[in-house]
């Protein structure tokens, strides 16, 4: 197995190309786990640790561009208002040392229906930055996840960061798992209200083949608080809305019975977290409201 | 017999001594097995069997043996005959045939652990494949009953005539209850180094014994036991998984046989800690108990069924807790086998009094609540005068003042009796008990020697154990005590066979029996040679034999108190708060004590909410074999561990007044925890663990019409 260590992300680009089925590892937290369990065994492993600019982020206008490799930890501390359903997220990933090392990049690399930062971006809504010796370009959210363990990068391609819109609601994450830390979520679901649009968006984790949104949710809920005028008024989400939105975030899982939990289970409790994050989130945008009118 | 009659008097002995090898422990310089200095050692790395049952048709070792740094590719075809293969565990690499999916079939030794785990990979086995047989099911027409179970015990017993007392009582129980397979996993993978010189065999070992390492591995390799020298000094945790050998430490062995004179490492990995280092069968209880209306127990039915290999027989004691526990005039216990192509079972802490208790403590949970009774009070009701099975009286039995105490503080009195009535926050709070209980185990066979050296300083020698129990420093108050100097003065010397024959630690009774092995020298020490021995004056003492226990019923006892809390929708469980109160006699070192409780209870309560194998019935192997997948408690799980204890003074069990605290912690944890979250939700989990959905499951539903109330 050959180590390539390069030391600018052009010479990580060119490496990539030159060796396409090179292994990229960033925090390792999930390369180094599969290549000790023997799960794969790549001719090379391509180091990106020591390009600065992906452990970097930048804040736009409107936008985030978070560089691929910005640990776990760095997202908590540092971008809980510009992302905070990312935020909640990474601090539901296993354990202080894994948010130390790994990141979103990473997590993006993987693919896992189980990753935890994928919920967090499909609510809030971005691109992934792809890039190769022949270019770049970005990749909608919504088109990255392919298939179990898929996404959308071709062989010569990088992610060099994600960008994220910068949240103008609030956002909310929810993870069930069977024991308190150190866990592959059982369901996770993230929630994002965007005042701007007035639009809901979600994301699901862990429930089915790669994480999804619930879009018949997000338009159901769009129209009924459209109908109702809820985004001017500000009143309380009716309990039948908020319930027609929990069923619908139900059926548009498709998960499976396994050791974690049965299917049976997964949907009842994406029910149980759509209704609950509806909740907080809508709470908190009635607040906001309260505060910006009394101003 | 003076020298082991008469109490120590306690003056190290009650204080929370800090750990004497504490700091070789957190600065890295205490050596575990796999870190002895050894020269140049060379690495073996294991081949294991990809079916469950056959017979190996070919193995190619060619690839492998052509890898760089490779030295010798063992398989049955090379491997050294063994002198004695009557246990079939220990008989490796003796024939072509495949008892369990992961057996050793071959290993690979060389001069990194790299080469020889990628060589490893490349040998080829070919098999002769069987149908086999690996999941555990209750209604098999083949179970059969051993000749005794763990420990010795009667397979059955029965007293009085429980079916006719079961159909006259007023209020019965009969349910099932189910434990999941658990693996022990202590946290230092089971660690063999060994190397032979001029025929003899030096084994650095990770084991809970020395002497028995010595004992068991010498026929193996037709040695006399002093050919086989074994040293282990510290010990990463064994939880019974190192109280007998299992296969790593014959395969290691006759690897360096291959390389005489050169030190052979050997560490499993953990996914291997699943397939040939033991575990604990799970088990399928069937507990049927009838009582008055008053609670009082008229008959106690336990119907055990747990699982053992083809190759050898391990039948745990699962319902011998419920022969001495609670009085009832009718009784009736039984052990049933499955046999199965699986790994060997084996110890894991408390094999018997763990899973039994869990079956029987919510048993009487299930009959507090059809009788209408707060919990502790029908245990309290329970409480025999003597021993039940053998009439003889308990040489102490505390129970009921662990309960009382414990009930005090839990703040037992802000329990609901009626289920599902305490909501804080979204979130059904209940509070649950259980009782502990863990026999006193007189183990004889140890000796220590004691000699005097210059300044008043003495050297105690016995081959014991420290599992990161706290060995090193209770055995060190308990001689000091003995020979009445401080501490200081004492050097403890264990953990090898060049000293004194020392029981393993198993059965909770390493400090019992080297503390009065140890005593017994001090006191021959001082009644040769007085205060002042000379340099050099040395004295040997034994264990010994206890007539005390041929007349008392000899047991700690404990209780158990447990909050959870549930999401009352996604059925999400947490345990904020687990009292334990435990009257295990006299307790040598508070500090060390309470961790090994806290340590027990921690166990238990992952034992209740997380751990189970799951078996792949397909494949015949645990699916989840490693750390990632086999879920035990995280920090974040574990809330406030009150452990407390109270004074005891026991006279009859030895010269410490001492009774192990190394198992009972584990013993009632998850009972406890499940009878917190009935009370908390109205759902009765009686299958471990006590997973999200189970508890979602309709109020009452599982109680069904096996509670009766006349
Ligand atoms: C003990 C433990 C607990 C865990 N718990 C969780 C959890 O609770 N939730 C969760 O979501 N995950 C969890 N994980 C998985 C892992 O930590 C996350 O997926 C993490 O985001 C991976 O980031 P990384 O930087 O370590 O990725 P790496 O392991 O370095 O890479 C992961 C994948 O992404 C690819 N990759 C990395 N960077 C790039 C890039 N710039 N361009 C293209 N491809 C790239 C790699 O080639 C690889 O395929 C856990 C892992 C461990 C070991």
């Amino acid at each position: 197995m050959e180590f390539l260590r390069p030391a600018t992300w052009q010479e990580a680009l060119a490496a990539k190309a030159e060796h396409p089925t090179a292994v990229p590892i960033a925090g390792g937290t999930d390369v180094m786990v599969e290549i000790n369990f023997d799960h794969r065994r790549p001719d090379h492993l391509l180091d990106l640790n020591r390009i600065a600019e992906l452990e970097e982020w930048e804040t736009g206008e409107d936008t985030v561009r978070l560089g691929a490799s910005v640990p776990y930890s760095r997202i908590m501390a540092g971008l809980r208002t510009e992302l905070p359903g990312l935020a909640l997220a990474s601090h539901t990933v296993a354990s202080p040392q894994i948010r130390n090392r790994g990141g979103v990049g990473g997590n993006l690399g993987t693919a896992s229906p189980a990753g935890d930062a994928h919920p967090a971006l499909l609510a809030g809504g971005g691109a992934v930055e792809a890039e190769s010796v022949r270019g770049s370009r970005l990749i909608p959210i919504d088109d990255f996840y392919t298939g179990v363990k898929r996404n959308a990068l071709a062989p010569d391609e990088l992610i060099r960061a994600v960008h994220l819109k910068k949240a103008t609601g609030p956002q909310q994450f929810s993870k069930v798992g069977t024991r308190n830390a150190m866990v592959i979520a059982v369901c996770a679901f993230g929630i994002a209200l965007h005042p701007d649009t007035r639009t809901v968006r979600t994301g699901i984790g862990s429930a089915a083949p790669t994480p999804i949104r619930a879009k018949a949710a997000e338009e159901f809920l769009a129209a009924a608080m459209d109908e109702a005028g809820l985004w001017d008024s500000g009143k309380p989400v009716p309990p039948a809305v908020a319930k027609q939105f929990a069923d619908l975030v139900s059926g548009a899982a498709n998960p499976i019975d396994d050791v974690r939990g049965t299917a049976t289970y997964r949907r009842h409790a994406l029910g149980v977290m759509a209704r609950r994050t509806l909740g907080w989130t809508w709470q908190q945008y009635r607040d906001h409201q309260g505060s910006k009118s009394c101003a | 017999m003076t020298a082991t009659q008469g109490r120590v008097r306690p003056r190290a002995i009650g204080t929370p001594l800090d750990r004497l090898d504490g700091r070789a422990k957190v600065t890295g310089s205490a050596r575990y097995a796999y870190e002895q200095p050894v020269g140049e050692p060379v690495y073996l790395h294991a081949v294991q069997a990809t079916v469950a049952r056959g017979r190996i048709t070919g193995i190619d070792t060619e690839a492998a043996a052509a890898v760089p740094g490779v030295l010798a590719v063992l398989t049955h075809r090379n491997a050294p005959r063994l002198a004695d293969t009557r246990d079939a565990e220990l008989a490796v690499l003796q024939s072509d045939a495949v008892a369990f999916r992961g057996q050793f079939v071959g290993g690979v030794v060389a001069t990194t652990s790299e080469a020889a785990r990628y060589a490893a990979s490349l040998v080829r086995t070919t098999y002769d494949t069987q149908p086999h047989d690996s999941v555990l099911r209750p209604d098999r027409d083949d179970l059969y009953a051993p000749e005794s179970v763990n420990g010795g015990f009667a397979t059955d017993t029965e007293q009085g005539d429980v079916e006719a007392a079961l159909a006259s009582a007023a209020v019965t129980v009969d349910q099932t209850y189910t434990t999941a397979m658990n693996h022990n996993n202590p946290m230092e993978p089971h660690t063999t180094v060994a190397v032979w010189n001029d025929g003899e065999l030096t084994l650095y070992e990770s084991t809970q014994g020395v002497h028995m390492v010595r004992s068991q591995v010498a026929p193996l390799f037709g040695l006399q036991p002093d050919e086989v020298h074994v040293v282990s000094p510290f010990v990463g945790g064994g939880f019974g998984s190192k109280g007998t050998p299992h296969a790593p430490v014959v395969l290691a062995a006759m690897a360096a046989r291959l390389v005489p004179g050169r030190a052979v490492r050997f560490a499993l990995t953990r996914p291997q800690m699943f397939f040939v280092a033991g575990y604990r069968t799970p088990t399928v209880q069937h507990i049927r108990l009838g009582a008055d209306r008053g609670g009082r127990l008229t008959a106690i039915s336990v119907d055990a069924v747990s699982q053992t290999s083809r190759i050898k027989e391990f039948a745990e004691q699962t319902a011998v807790a419920a022969r001495m526990m609670y009085a009832a005039p009718h009784r009736r216990t039984t052990h049933r086998l499955a046999r199965l192509d699986v790994p060997v079972p084996s110890w894991m802490r408390a094999p018997g009094e763990c899973p039994g208790m869990f079956a029987a403590e919510v048993a009487m949970d299930e009959l507090a609540e059809a009788c209408g009774l707060d919990p502790v009070e029908l245990r309290i009701r329970n409480e025999p005068a003597t021993d039940p099975e053998t009439g003889r009286p308990f040489s102490s039995r505390n129970l009921v003042a662990c309960l009382r105490e414990g009930a005090r503080r839990i703040g037992w009195e802000r329990r609901e009796q009626a289920p599902r009535s305490r909501r804080e926050a979204g979130h059904l709070v209940g509070l649950g008990v259980a009782a502990s209980v863990y026999p006193v185990f007189w183990m004889p066979g140890s000796s220590a020697t004691v000699r005097a050296g210059a300044g008043g300083r003495y050297t105690v020698s016995i081959g014991a154990a420290d599992l990161g129990t706290g060995t090193w420093t209770a055995l060190a108050q308990i001689a000091a005590d003995a020979l009445e100097v401080p501490v200081e003065r004492v050097e403890l010397r264990i953990g090898d066979t060049a000293f004194p024959p020392a029981s393993v630690a198993g059965g909770s009774s390493g400090i019992t029996a080297w503390g009065s092995a140890v005593v017994h020298a001090a006191r021959r020490l001082r009644e040769t040679y007085g205060n002042a021995p000379p340099d050099g004056a040395e004295a040997t003492g034994e264990t010994g034999d206890n007539p005390a226990t041929e007349r008392f019923a000899m047991y700690a006892f404990g209780a158990q108190f447990a909050e959870v809390r549930v999401d009352e929708e996604t059925g999400e469980v947490r345990v904020p708060r687990l009292v334990g109160v435990f009257a295990a006699g006299c307790v040598i070192n508070p500090k060390t004590a309470r961790s090994q409780l806290v340590g027990g209870m921690t166990m238990g309560l992952s034992m209740a909410l997380h751990e189970e194998s799951h078996v792949d019935g397909r494949l015949g192997q645990v699916a989840n074999h490693d750390l990632a997948e086999y879920h035990i408690a995280a920090n974040a799980d574990v809330g406030d561990i009150d452990v407390s204890w109270i004074d005891e003074d026991d006279p009859h069990v030895n010269p410490m007044g001492s009774k192990g605290i190394g198992e009972i912690g584990i013993v009632g944890t998850a009972a406890a925890v499940a009878n917190a979250a009935h009370n908390a939700t109205g759902v009765r989990v009686r299958d471990l663990p006590i997973t999200l959905d189970k508890l979602l499951g309709d109020p009452g539903a599982g109680n069904g019409p096996a509670v009766r109330r006349r």
